[in-house]
């Protein structure tokens, strides 16, 4: 025990003394003690923290009470806000019933749809698939918005009572958006803790989480009890989503970006205490605010004041009990599959090798002559880009695939390798840089895991969404990294093996079998390594932690190999990146724009190295679809959607493509009975269990709860903070 | 015969439940020790606690002389104790014959003694009888011959104390038999096995101490006559019984 207190004390000083430094460092001109910085530090803080307190608690809410956390919720909120857009600026609905129509009507149904439709199938899903889901969802919701209101026109929404004054405060004005905003956080807390606590929907929305026949005894209906869960959940992303659009404007991309506020947050409450979500939230709305009063980044660190949130993220990790090696959670699923022999992932890098050849030469007929991906030079250079993103693909199929860590920042290391490649060996074509960025890039992989390395499998995914943001945000933008102004190439032509890479139209060819001659080899690599005892520990440690732990695996050092190996990786695949793109500009590296790439992956099936190989085809079929049909408007958002839904259609096929399209070919060959019996065994059992799923969906009882009932769900749930020890109750029968 | 394992006065608390009340057991070498009891006695939170899966709110475990208390769980095991769970704990996407050459290859991080992890892996394979099935995934096999995975890779740590939490469950009376001769065979060998199961022929005829838990207290020991006669647990179990037949 004082161990463990120790470690935190160290970390409490350590990041004390950063954040004094980085705050001494950064002073700019505002005095701390005149009252006018204060007020407005206070004002501020106060209302935007609200805001995000709304959205932090709605998000604890919806997880507590249905054990998924929803990456689409401020996704969610963003929509609705444009929704009460249209009806209030476009419609002239007057506000309280365009804000009564938005989140009174509009929410609860998208909640309620959401429920039926995928929620309910994510609550006995593995993590990765819970995680692929409602990214996706995030993904989705991104993409309408952006399609039903195109970026290219500016919308605004007006402050509630835009044009009058406000309150004096001291020596400042808080507009009355504000003053409203900071009421209405506090309504929604009170309300939230009544709801949850006081009121017979509220306490089987808490029982459900853990048990299903817990919460049958409080009388409602496990449809509607996590029905109303998810609408509140929206309803609250929508009113945080409207109070804050007139501060950030609305644009999609910042309002979505809110889901790591409401995740820091979150976070510092554990994911399970409503109260503290809302400190949190309010926790962030100060940092921010201050920062925005007093703080001065240079020019070299303009953006840092975006990477609050992250920041804090991190350092509520560091705080956060480190997570028990639960039993009994194992998810035991029916696949006759085998492993790979040597010679089958040979054939299959070949093949992968072919197949572009082919089409790289215009030898696949078919394609030549239409614009279904016809091969040309700019289809050269984006096949390039797709097999480079292919690439970042392998790297995550031991990370996520076997040891079930899911990673969303190895777009992000791709990025920081491509930018270190450009400064060492880049610049004059050596290769040796390469190297370099690679051995760079393993530990980095790993210090980003480790703040999560003892947490639940959730904190590792925040911590690495969080870095990705960080890593756009503030690592690349610094000059050291990327020099904004230099737009120019930063990659001399390389020669490697006798061929040249640049992004020369005369070399495209060249680089592209260059990369996938490189994909087949780690491809090839991956499936030997899956053979050996490294990827059965990863396995081991992903499938049964408490069982890997018990024949004797150290769980943190196999971690730390595969983040390393994964980091590796990216690392390589980011001087591809950068070779295949020549130049980098500061905004290069979005932390959406890695998502898609962790998503398709998935989808295709993300133990499976081929189908790294098959996701990086589904990448390029989404500018080929658009423009078959001839690059209309309402595609796009393609690139979002496409990936967004399909990792949405997880929730019914969470195997992946690779795995079911591999058995139902197997069960085309004549001597393959064994596939066709898994399939109709498989299609039974899907059967069987909507069957039983309604049956539990129709277990009405009514009869009333009682006071220790609450107590004791309370109890189970672990939801109220403070035990009291005066009602302690001793089991301990003879003692 | 020595005491190879001990749990000294052990209290595990959650929230405001007392899962186990200064729970004191011993387990000798070379012998089958039983623990039983009602369900819900805390049984599984002992193994837990032995184990390393659950912190102690007091108390002290030792073994071989040494207090381990504060070990991890992966030290534990490194260190000879090995187990199985009520509920399975295979590793599922595994084939059955890597999920005991996992545990077989990890014992080289402690054993020096030179093995070749595929050799014994092959004959652990051969004395369960897993040889027919072990290219097989895990999650596909029944749950009775996933229960023998369990013990198989357990098995491949060679351990020194050997966990089994309700090996019986899922088994039929065919297989029940085959398991208890496994038993015999191994504490032969010098193994030390702590037990738990709710089949009381099962434990009555392989173990040779028993330690009975009731509401988290050890509330006898002895041999399995003794137990037997024991008035407390007979309560013990009749009020177990009549809880059972009213829910
Ligand atoms: N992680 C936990 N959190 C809260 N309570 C727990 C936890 N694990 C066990 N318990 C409780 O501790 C008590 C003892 O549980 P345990 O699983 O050890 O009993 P057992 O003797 O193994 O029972 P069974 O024969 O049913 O397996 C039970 O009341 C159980 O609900
Ligand atoms: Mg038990």
């Amino acid at each position: 025990m004082r161990i463990k207190f120790n470690a935190k004390f160290i970390s409490a000083i350590v990041v004390g003394v950063i954040l004094a430094f980085v705050i001494n460092k950064n002073w700019g001109a505002a005095s701390f003690l005149s009252t006018k910085n204060l007020s407005t530090f206070l004002v501020v803080g106060v209302a935007l923290g609200g805001i995000y307190a709304i959205t932090a608690g709605g998000l604890v809410v919806t997880y507590a009470t249905t054990g998924i956390f929803n990456f689409a919720h401020a996704a969610i909120g963003c929509f609705l806000a444009f929704v009460y857009w249209q009806l209030s600026v476009q419609f002239h609905i007057p506000t309280l019933l365009a804000m009564a129509i938005t989140l009174l009507v509009i929410a609860p149904a998208i909640g309620f749809l959401l429920d039926k439709v995928l929620m309910r199938r994510l609550r006995d899903a593995s993590l990765v698939v819970q995680l692929m889901a409602t990214v996706g969802l995030m993904l989705t919701f991104m993409g309408i918005t952006l399609t039903v209101w195109t970026p290219k026109k500016a919308r605004t929404l007006d402050h509630f009572f835009e044009h009058t004054k406000g309150v004096q405060l001291g020596s400042v004005i808080a507009t009355w958006h504000r003053i409203i905003t900071v009421v209405i956080a506090l309504l929604v807390a009170v309300a939230l803790r009544w709801l949850l606590y006081r009121t017979r929907l509220g306490i089987s929305m808490r029982a459900v989480v853990d048990s299903r026949s817990l919460a049958g005894l409080t009388g409602a209906k496990p449809s509607i009890i996590s029905g109303s869960s998810w609408a509140l959940g929206c309803m609250t992303a929508g009113l945080a989503g409207i109070l804050i659009a007139p501060e950030t404007g609305l644009v999609v991309e910042n309002l979505a970006l809110i889901i790591i506020v409401a995740a820091a947050a979150a976070a510092i409450a554990q994911l399970k205490s409503i109260p503290m979500a809302f400190v949190g939230g309010l926790i962030i709305g100060l940092a921010t605010s201050f920062s925005s009063t007093f703080l001065q980044f240079g020019t070299d660190w303009s953006y840092a004041g975006e990477a609050i949130p992250c920041v804090i993220l991190f350092i509520a990790l560091l705080f956060l009990p480190q997570a028990r090696l639960e039993t009994g959670k194992v998810r035991l699923t029916k696949r006759t599959e085998r492993l790979t022999k040597p010679w089958e992932a040979g054939l299959g890098g070949l093949s992968m090798v072919l197949i572009v050849g082919l089409w790289a030469n215009g030898w696949i007929p078919w394609f030549s002559g239409t614009n279904w991906g016809e091969r040309s030079t700019v289809w050269l250079g984006r096949g390039a880009g797709f097999l480079v993103f292919g690439l970042i693909m392998l790297s995550l199929i031991p990370l996520i695939g076997w040891a079930g860590q899911v990673s969303f920042a190895n777009y992000a290391i791709a990025g920081i390798g491509a930018v270190l490649f450009s400064h060492f060996g880049g610049q004059n074509g050596n290769p040796i840089g390469i190297v370099f960025v690679v051995l760079v890039c393993a530990p980095l992989g790993l210090a980003i895991a480790l703040p999560a390395l003892r947490l639940k499998g959730l904190y590792l995914a925040l911590a690495t969404m969080a870095f990705a943001e960080f890593t756009d945000k503030v690592l690349i933008r610094h000059p050291s990294m990327l020099d904004p102004s230099n737009s120019g190439v930063l990659y001399k032509p390389l020669r490697i093996l006798g061929i040249t890479i640049s992004t020369d139209a005369a070399d495209r060819k060249a680089f592209l079998m260059f990369l996938v001659v490189m994909f087949a080899l780690l491809f090839f690599m991956l499936e030997l390594l899956r053979r050996s005892r490294w990827a059965r520990r990863w396995i081991a440690i992903s499938d049964s932690p408490a069982a890997a732990a018990t024949i004797g695996i150290n769980l943190t050092t196999s971690k730390m190999a595969v983040f390393m190996l994964s980091g590796a990786m990216a690392g390589f695949a980011g001087c591809m990146l950068g070779l295949q793109t020549g130049a980098l500009r500061v905004d290069s590296f979005p932390m959406f724009a890695g998502l898609p790439i962790v998503l398709l992956l998935a989808v295709q099936g993300v133990r499976y190295p081929v189908a790294a190989f098959m996701g990086a085809l589904g990448l390029a079929s989404f500018p080929a679809i658009s423009e078959v049909f001839g690059n209309p408007s309402w595609l796009t958002q393609l690139a979002l959607i496409g990936p967004g839904i399909a990792a949405i259609a997880m929730a019914y096929r969470p195997e992946g493509a690779v795995f079911y399209s591999g058995r139902d070919l197997a069960g085309l060959l004549p001597w393959r009975n064994d596939a066709r019996e898994e399939k109709a065994l498989f299609t039974a059992k899907e059967r069987s269990e909507n069957i039983q799923k309604d049956e539990i969906n129709d277990m009405g009882l009514s009869r009333p709860f009682s006071e220790d009932k609450v107590a004791q769900l309370d109890r189970v749930l672990s939801i109220t903070d403070a035990v009291d020890e005066t009602k302690m109750v001793n089991t301990g029968g003879q003692s | 015969m020595t005491t190879i394992l001990e749990t000294q006065e052990v209290v595990v608390r959650f929230g405001v439940l007392q899962a186990v009340s200064k729970a004191s057991i011993k387990v000798e070498t070379g012998q089958v020790t039983g623990l039983i009891g009602p369900n819900g006695a805390g049984k599984t939170t002992c193994f837990n606690v032995i184990t390393g899966l659950q912190e102690a709110t007091s108390g002290k475990v030792m073994f071989d002389g040494k207090d381990i208390t504060n070990k991890s769980p992966f030290k534990r095991a490194r260190m000879g104790i090995s187990r199985t769970f009520q509920k399975l704990e295979v590793f599922g996407s595994l084939s059955a014959r890597e999920n005991i050459l996992v545990a077989a290859e990890q014992r080289r991080a402690w054993d020096k003694s030179g093995f070749d992890p595929k050799t014994v892996c092959d004959e652990i394979l051969e004395s369960t009888g897993l040889t027919d099935v072990s290219e097989f995934m895990v999650g596909t096999l029944p749950t009775g011959t996933a229960r023998l995975v369990e013990l198989a890779r357990a098995l491949a740590s060679d351990p020194k104390v050997l966990l089994l939490d309700e090996p019986s469950s899922g088994l039929n009376e065919e297989e029940t038999e085959g398991m208890a001769s496994l038993l015999r065979r191994l504490v032969a060998k010098g193994l030390a096995v702590l037990l738990v199961e709710h089949d009381m022929s099962f434990v009555m005829g392989t173990c040779e101490y028993i330690h009975v838990l009731d509401f988290g207290s050890i509330i006898a020991t002895g041999t399995p006559l003794e137990i037997q006669a024991n008035p407390h647990v007979q309560a013990a179990y009749l009020g177990a019984e009549t809880v059972e037949e009213a829910s």
